[in-house]
């Protein structure tokens, strides 16, 4: 046995007018789970007490909760000391209890043909994965859009695409599924992260049920003019000022000698509309021993295609950037883009090995920084916390320069084809993070994604500045008081 | 406590499980319909839970006769014969509805469903949507049943089936804020599940708590074979709260094999020629064996190994137990499993007609609930393909009863708001009541039996039925009717196992001596009803 101390948020509408959290102490077994240090509380402190549970084994999809702010279910997370258990972020009934019938309603049911098929092989292996959802619905609770906009929601979506592949079903689900948000999600992947049964929603429902919108021409027209923009001149967006690629060599030598040697994807943000930003890497990275290889004919990564289901034209940008790089018998390229980064990493197929700028840096070391008298806060860009699973690494190098203070990590709405399609929803999502933002009282905000970067600055007063901006000022000042002292 | 809200239908479904499901599905068409669940409908219940599979005869290799020799084989012949070959013969056209309504099974390159080998059966004959078969079902049901006009109630805890003179008039609920629902219907189904939650190691959910068998008791029904409880040879031991978690048959159906402490394959003593596919009752008994004999795990188990099996394999045909095994930092492609039994099933329950008809007028029931079709043993996936079969069955039955003038009498209800209102004084928690009887129903009343532990554990029912039960919450007062069903449900299979003096099938008497085995037996079903309980005897199999 051990004892826990965990606080539990309690709310009883029919007594309580605000909600509070309890703190109890409750003894368990080794190996409980946070579900039965529920039951601890109500056999033995107060049974009172609403959750909800049933199978105890992660089958029917009950007993969700959050534990220290992230959605799981109680019968399978292991129980910490320390712990909050809150219920999910949806409309509560009693303590840990929430509506979820309007969000089960929400899922389409299967409509029989009058004609039986039976699906194939093929199509059932397609089907399988997406028909495991035990409907939790932990992602709803975690889906960012869902805050400020009216969805479905994942899970609904999730069974839309099961039924648009499924040969028994006489209704249209492409249309239906657009009808009820298909273009509002971010592809923030905060479903798939917290889905107990590891469903990839967006890449594997989302995008898919994009792409058959695009063949039924659903496709929204401001998601038409970046693929026109695409297949016109190989850039997602227009560019504002001379690029980054017209403004470099070929070849970047470091200052000292060479620890490393990458080639350079710089995507379409950086190069068109911040090559300063991109420009400021560079300068960290030859300060830093790192050889940089920048291949011109490089394109643009197709990220924004995939993310609104306009594949037909991605092979061409695929084979365009891995022959580049191949060619010059490039191993290691790096990325400063977050989408870039992730869509290279996860959506290709490369021969060679896709790194983020943030983890070069932290790989190789850098040369120290002088400290800036600031208090900056992070925003993780979603493809790059979620979509390439770095969360750390950024951190390290921020806190070399400036004072951190956090902030809850949530999608800044410019991702998915939001920002250009549904700009209303990216504003809302912005406003949100301009919130947060000021919450923290930071002085300027620090990210590693140009999407996130570009779409901030619009919604909020702070600078916001990329990380390697940031470090670059930290090098400046430190040249700067050692000039001082020679002087 | 408000006075109780009144609604009318005609047929008033209660448990939103498998066969719960189909029976409102069915009887929908008859005539309006409420189907009323403990949890929110689709998630409570043991079909959700289901892993391994669905037997339907699908081959022209296999036959129904064939599925009818093994069901009463694995029965020990205490199965009642019509209503297993109701079974055997509808079991493939109710998997034919699913399919047409949309449920996912697994395919074989020619479009068929496949099919996997499970214990006790000659075919392999049982098909399976990876081992997530039943929640498959669930999925699917539930898809077809917001089709139709059902009513759902969610959340609603039936404590009472009101009488009008012999006749079920419907049923008293209270919901989640603790308001009372008075539902008048000219038909009633129970569709409650099991109960084997009355055990400390079970695979149960937590609605199975034997409610049905106690209301059904209490109305006045006959129960047949409670005695017969299947003990799932392969349940989780460890970590200690996840005790009893079902690890599926399909793990053996794939291949998996049994191993003691010293690495020996151990079935080949108990049943050399089916080996780990033998009958539930067989392997359970064998592995407590050789647990009970010092062969154990450091856990108190027995290992299941899967080990030898392609890696790919294991993934795509037993993706939730390499998940749930990994959750608890087992990663079952490397390393076995360890296993002891867990109560899983009881074959016994209210005495059904081939229609789903108990012995009181205006009461059916259908799935676990019931009783007879099984007998002494049920084969694994028998009992998804009963909840669709018998589910079916009976509302298609109360859904063709008689529409007619139904009254539910004042003082029936003032003397359930009295029942009620007394646990608000009463003095013990339910949890403790049911922990107490957990414990003593495993030590007493499990897999091994004797009269004289039997006597004891049913003082101890006793005993805690005694026990003022205490509510202190508006969700409270249905956490002690559930408990009360939980007593009842208890004295039923220890009386049931005092009755049956003769070890047949999962009930097995270490004090008798016998010299007949299951086709030779004397004996019949148990009844109990509120006239008396007995034991068929003279009946010739």
């Amino acid at each position: 046995m051990k004892d826990l101390t965990v606080r539990v948020y309690r709310f009883d509408p029919s007594e309580d007018e605000v909600s509070h959290y309890q703190t109890y102490q409750v003894q368990v077994n080794e190996g409980a789970r946070v579900l039965h240090v529920l039951h601890a509380i109500h056999d033995e402190h107060d049974p009172t007490l609403s959750y909800r549970y049933c199978c105890g084994s992660g089958q029917c999809g009950s007993c969700a909760v959050r534990v220290n702010g992230e959605p799981v279910l109680a019968c399978m997370e292991e129980a910490r000391d320390g712990m909050t258990i809150e219920p999910l972020d949806l409309p509560v009934q009693k303590d840990l209890v929430i509506d979820m019938e309007p969000y089960l309603a929400a899922i389409s049911s299967l409509v029989p043909k009058e004609d039986f098929t039976m699906p194939t092989p093929e199509v059932v292996e397609a089907i399988k994965p997406l028909r495991s959802c035990i409907e939790c619905l932990a992602c709803v609770s975690a889906c960012p859009a869902l805050k400020v906009i009216s969805f479905a929601g994942p899970t609904a979506m999730r069974e839309d695409l099961r039924l648009a592949l499924d040969p028994r079903d006489s209704e249209d689900r492409v249309t239906e599924a657009v009808k009820s948000g298909l273009f509002t999600c971010t592809s923030c992947q905060a479903c798939w992260k917290v889905c107990p049964k590891d469903i990839q929603i967006p890449g594997k429902a989302i995008e898919k049920l994009r792409a058959l919108a695009n063949k039924k021409g659903l496709t929204l027209p401001r998601h038409q003019e970046v693929s026109k923009l695409v297949k016109e001149t190989g850039r997602s967006v227009t560019r504002t000022e001379p690029t980054f690629l017209e403004q470099v060599g070929e070849v970047l030598e470091p200052y000292g000698p060479v620890k490393a040697t990458v080639g350079f994807f710089v995507g379409c943000m950086y190069n068109q509309r911040l090559p300063q930003t991109a420009l400021d890497a560079m300068e960290v990275l030859r300060r830093n021993g790192i050889r940089v290889i920048i291949p011109k004919e490089q394109v643009c990564c197709g990220s924004p295609l995939i993310r609104t289901g306009q594949i037909d034209f991605l092979d061409t940008l695929k084979k365009r950037n891995i022959d580049a790089f191949v060619f010059r018998n490039i191993d290691t390229v790096l990325t400063m883009c977050a989408g870039c980064g992730s869509t290279l990493k996860n959506d290709y197929k490369t021969p060679f090995r896709v790194m983020d700028i943030n983890e070069v840096l932290t790989r190789y070391g850098i040369e120290p920084p002088a400290r800036l008298p600031l208090k900056a806060t992070y925003h993780d860009p979603c493809h790059l916390m979620r979509g390439q699973g770095i969360r750390d690494l950024p951190r390290e190098l921020i806190t070399q320069v400036v004072d951190l203070v956090e902030m809850p990590a949530i999608c800044c709405g410019s991702g998915g084809g939001v920002r250009s399609g549904i700009p209303e929803e990216a504003a809302a999502l912005a406003e949100k993070r301009r919130e947060e933002i000021e919450k923290t009282g930071a002085d300027i905000v620090v990210s590693s994604c140009p999407f996130c970067e570009f779409h901030i600055m619009e919604h909020t007063d702070r600078p916001v500045k990329n990380i390697t901006t940031l470090l670059l000022e930290g090098y400046r000042e430190k040249d700067r008081k050692k000039a001082e002292k020679a002087g | 406590m408000r006075s109780a809200e009144f609604l009318d239908c005609h047929v008033l479904v209660i448990g939103s499980g498998g066969a719960g499901v189909r029976a409102a599905i069915e009887a929908s068409g008859y005539g309006e319909t409420i189907l009323v669940s403990k949890t929110i409908a689709g998630k409570g219940g043991c079909t959700t839970m289901a892993e391994g599979g669905y037997n339907a005869v699908l081959r022209e290799q296999d036959s129904c006769e064939v599925h009818f020799e093994d069901t009463m084989k694995g029965g020990a012949y205490l199965n009642d014969p019509a209503l297993v070959r109701l079974l055997v013969d509808e079991a493939p056209e109710r998997m034919g509805d699913l399919l047409r309504w949309g449920a996912v099974f697994d395919v074989t390159d020619c479009c068929e469903v496949a099919q996997r080998p499970f214990g006790g059966q000659r075919f392999p004959r049982t098909c399976y949507a990876g081992d997530r078969t039943g929640h498959e079902m669930m999925l699917t049901l539930m898809d077809r049943l917001a089709a139709t006009g059902t009513e759902v109630l969610q959340e609603v805890t039936i404590v009472h089936l009101f009488k009008d003179e012999n006749t079920v008039a419907g049923a008293l609920g209270i919901d989640r804020n603790g308001e009372l629902l008075a539902i008048r219907a000219d038909s009633t189904v129970l569709a409650t599940g099991g109960g084997t939650r009355i055990y400390d190691i079970s695979t149960n959910s937590s609605s199975g708590t034997g409610d049905g068998y106690a209301l059904g008791f209490r109305a006045g029904a006959e129960l047949v074979d409670m005695e017969q409880v299947q003990f799932h040879p392969t349940g989780a031991v460890y970590p200690y709260d996840a005790r009893g978690r079902l690890v599926t048959e399909a793990v053996r159906g794939e291949g998996g094999i049994l191993k003691n402490a010293l690495n020996e394959r151990f079935m080949i003593k108990y049943d050399p020629e089916r080996m780990e596919l033998s009958t539930r009752d067989v392997v359970a008994r064998s592995i407590a064996t050789e647990i009970m004999e010092g062969r154990g795990t450091p856990h108190g188990g027995v290992y299941l190994d899967v080990t030898h099996l392609p890696r790919s394999q294991i993934e795509s045909r037993l993706p939730v137990m390499l998940e749930q095994f990994l959750k608890f930092g087992v990663d079952i492609r490397d390393d076995p499993m360890e296993v002891a039994p867990t109560a899983h099933h009881i074959m016994g329950g209210l005495r059904i007609s081939t229609e789903g008809q108990t012995t009181v007028p205006g009461l059916y029931a259908c799935g676990e609930v019931a009783g007879g079709v099984h007998g002494a043993n049920r084969l694994g996936g028998n009992a998804l393909a009963d909840t669709q079969v018998f589910g079916k069955r009976a509302g298609e039955s109360a859904g063709k009863a008689k529409k007619r003038v139904k009254r539910i009498h004042r003082e029936e209800i003032e003397a359930q708001e009295k029942r009620l209102s007394v646990f608000y004084g009463g003095e013990v928690l339910p949890t403790t009541v049911a922990r107490s009887l957990q414990i003593a129903m495993w030590e007493g009343a499990g897999i091994f039996r004797t009269a004289k532990d039997l006597e004891k554990t049913e003082g101890v029912i006793n005993h805690l039925s005694s026990l003022s039960l205490k509510a202190t919450g508006k969700s409270n007062p249905a956490e002690c009717c559930i408990v009360q069903n939980m007593l009842t449900t208890a004295s039923l299979v220890v009386r049931g196992a005092l009755l049956r003096k003769e070890s047949r099938g999962a009930h097995v008497r270490r004090d008798v001596t016998q010299a007949w085995d299951a086709q030779g037996s004397p004996y019949g079903h148990t009844c109990q009803s509120l006239q008396g309980s007995n034991i068929k005897t003279g009946v010739k199999v």
